[in-house]
Parts: C-alpha cells; structure tokens; sequence
C-alpha cells in the first residue's frame, strides 16, 4: 500500500464571515431560541473501480449565519491538495480534496456546531415588496425552479385571495402541506424538480421535491424564497420523523441530509420553514393532517425551526469550484466526487464511501 | 489469400462507429453516471463519455450497432434519447 503524509487544515470557518457576510442583518432581530450543541465528524475513504484516475471531492461545509456558529474545524487527508473554498455564486462554503495518484483516499473532517432555535416574528412583517439585493436574487428561476408557465398559473390560482406577501406564503404553505405527500421510494432527498412535479402533478416526493415546490411556487409570485440543504443532527422533540438520536446523544446521520425552506418578508427577514418535514410527520408516524401531532408540526414548521439540523448552502442548479468535470450541479447537500469525468454515487454512502456522525453535548 | 486480404480490408478498416446520442432531460451530474453505465451494458460497445453541460453521450461501438439497442439502454433510467450522429471510425488494421 503506498502511504502518503497526511495533510492537516485547521481553520476558524467563522472568521472568513467577516470578509465575505453569509448572514446578513435581516437575520438579526430574530431572537435566541434554545441552543444545543453537536460535535459532527465526516469521514471519507473513497472507492471507485478506476483507482488510479485523478479523484476530486466537494464537501459540502456548513454556512455561518446567526443561528449556528461553526467552531473547532479541522480536516486531516492523505489528499494531494485540500482547502477550503467559497468561490461559486452562491458561495457555497466547501471543502475541496484531489488525490493525484492510486492508492486510499481518506479525509476525515470534525467541527462542532452551536445552533439555536430559530422562530421568526411574523408581527413584524410589512406588506412592502421592496428587496434588497441580494434578497431578490431569490426570485429568479433557475432549470429546476421555474417561475413562469403551469408554476406560475397553480400559484396565481392559490393567491387569488391573498393581498399582502405573507398571506401568500401562508396560502402556498397550506397548499403545499396539504396536496404533497412523502415518497419513501424516490431516491435520496428527491431531485427537486419544481417544474416537472406541477406540469406532470407528481405530488409524492422528498424533501428536496417538497420544499422546491414550495420555493418555486412563492417565488412565482413575487416572495423571494429559497431551499437550504443541509442534515439533521440529533433528536427532535416532535417526532423520530425529525430527527433522532441514542440516550446519550449520539446520532448516526449518514443519509441524514435535509432541506428545508425560507422566505423572506420586509420587517420579518427571512422566515424559517419545513413543509417537507409535515408530510415526513404524517408517513411515519401515520397520522392525518387532522391529528394533534401534525396539526401542531404544521402550524410550528411555518415561522420556526427546531435547531437540531444543520444549513449547509442555498445552492442550486450551480457551478462548483473548482469547476467539475459535470456541471451544472443541481444542489450540494452531499459531498461530490468524480474520478476523471465520473460521478461518484452520492446517494449511496457506503458505494462512495463516506459517513457521518454527531455527538450532542448534553 | 491475397484475394480474401482485398475483400476483408474494407471491413477491417471500419470496423467502430462513434454514436452520438441527445439525452436531453438529463438534470443532474449523477444522471451521467446512469447513462453511461446503460450504454456500457449494450453489446458491442468499447466506451461511453456522457456529458451534462451539453446532454450528450458519445458511445465507441463495433460498427453496425442498431440504433434502437441504444436507445433502449437510455430508456431504462428513465430517459429518452435521440440518435444525432453516428459514423465509422477509421481503425489502422493490423495486418502484420
């Protein structure tokens, strides 16, 4: 077996905050929810029949914002180069390794995550749809997130007696949780294909189907909205659904990933949302909207989110950097591999391989 | 001999064909790596290079494929795809 020297990072992810702003103030006047914290380690040894193809991996870092503070990050690789990167349009905060030559490809990635419970205050919103900048870049379209067409038509119909953006987006979220449904058949957190699910009226899907939908549907009619991909990280005091872990804290959440959803409103900011996790509620626990439970979860997941998930980017249908061979890449909420022109099997941990785990203080 | 060597060397000459094929609904980097693996299944194929950003697959086959066993093999992700262009590709024969 050849041996490489591992190559050691260790690097205060929250300072680069400060020269490239991921949170910006609107976040600001949330207040503190309750905080838990969780020490998450990602370790990779990749596998791929070519073994000694130039291998190059993407992993997805988790953003700062205000309501989770990244601290105590290091990487340990036998990689051939590593660093960590932003500089793609959403800046994405990622990880990058190659390995140059055959041989194992191992990284091991460790951070602790201090999150709090995000609940929005929804007496502040006005009903002004004069945004910010960088606000109204989640308004446009994107391949998989159409605003025009048969989108726009289905959200014009569910806002007819809507007047201001926020009872847009209560209407959109009614419709939404009540007409999708979980599919524990699509294939990891679902493609989230906004335009195809409402052309072709595939209301079953993932959390990335759902909460693409949601997004496209509101953008459609003036609310920026966007997803942010990211995996859960512990227990939820809802349902095992939401999240889950051993008595002492510990959660294997390999396969844990998740996307949830936001919008924004003058006054409010951005306004934390899950209406996937409604429906995951509803399968798993098999309840009807009708049920105490889901009729709490639904009402709680517009305006809140329960903090035991982490954010990792609001990225979709972009370029990597440094650029992929494939491209463009549909949303980075798993690590991205290729060997030459290849794509590693991202859905399917053990194939690729990678794993992760979290450690709740508690 | 030299008679059968005249007959066969048109055949050894273009003994590959470079297929190319439009899978236009392909969204994503792994759809790729589905594709091309569906085109590798086909008989008779030597490679396959599968590109998003353009939504091509470029299949090097042994001349005289069908279309149809290429598209059939798209078919089974889920996917439809068009034949552009397909033509032999000159291969030194080695006749010594």
């Amino acid at each position: 077996m050849q041996r490489r020297a591992f190559m050691k990072g260790c690097i205060a992810l929250g300072a680069s905050s400060v020269i490239l702003p991921q949170v910006s103030i609107l976040e600001a006047s949330e207040p503190k929810g309750k905080t838990r914290i969780f020490y998450v380690i990602n370790r990779y040894n990749l596998k791929h029949e070519n073994k000694n193809g130039l291998t190059k991996l993407w992993v997805p870092l988790p953003q700062e914002t205000s309501y989770q503070k990244v601290s105590d990050f290091k990487f340990s690789s036998n990689a051939t180069n590593a660093y960590v990167t932003d500089k793609n349009s959403y800046k994405a905060r990622t990880l990058y390794a190659e390995w140059k030559n055959g041989g194992e490809k191992l990284l091991e990635v460790t951070y602790t995550i201090t999150t709090n419970e995000r609940n929005a205050d929804l007496s502040k919103a006005t009903a002004s749809t004069k945004y910010p900048k960088d606000v109204a870049h989640y308004l446009k379209p994107t391949a998989h997130i159409p605003t025009s067409g048969k989108v726009k038509e289905l959200a014009l119909k569910i806002t007819e007696n809507s007047k201001t953006p926020l009872d847009k987006a209560k209407a959109i979220y009614a419709w939404v949780t009540e007409n999708m449904y979980r599919d524990d058949a699509v294939i990891g957190c679902g493609v989230g294909d906004a335009g195809k699910a409402i052309e072709q009226n595939i209301m079953g899907g993932k959390c990335t189907d759902i909460s693409s939908v949601f997004v496209a549907l509101l953008r459609s009619v003036g609310v920026p909205a966007r997803e942010i991909f990211g995996i859960r990280l512990g227990s939820s005091r809802y349902s095992k659904a939401c999240g889950s872990s051993d008595e002492k804290g510990l959660a294997k959440i390999t396969g844990g990933e998740h996307c949830r959803a936001e919008f924004y409103l003058d006054g409010a900011g951005w306004v934390p949302c899950d209406p996937a996790d409604v429906a995951k509620v509803i399968l798993t626990e098999k309840m009807t909207l009708n049920d105490p439970l889901v009729k709490g979860v639904r009402e709680y997941f517009f305006g809140n989110w329960e903090m035991n998930w982490m954010g990792y980017n609001t990225a979709r249908d972009f370029v990597l950097s440094p650029t992929p061979a494939q491209k463009p890449l549909n949303m980075f909420g798993y690590p991205y591999g290729e060997v030459k022109d290849e794509v590693l099997d991202y859905y399917a941990p053990a194939a690729f391989s990678y794993s992760f785990v979290s450690q709740e203080k508690l | 001999m030299k008679k059968w060597l005249i007959l066969l060397l048109p055949l050894m000459l273009f003994a590959k064909e470079e297929v190319v094929i439009k899978v236009a609904r392909m969204h994503c980097p792994l759809c790729t790596t589905v594709v091309k693996k569906a085109l590798k299944s086909v008989e008779g194929v030597e490679s396959s290079k599968v590109t998003l950003e353009t939504k091509l697959a470029v299949v090097i086959a042994k001349d005289g494929i069908d279309d149809k066993a290429f598209l059939e093999a798209v078919k089974t992700t889920g996917y439809e795809g068009v034949v552009v262009s397909r033509h032999r590709l000159k291969e030194q024969a080695n006749f010594y």
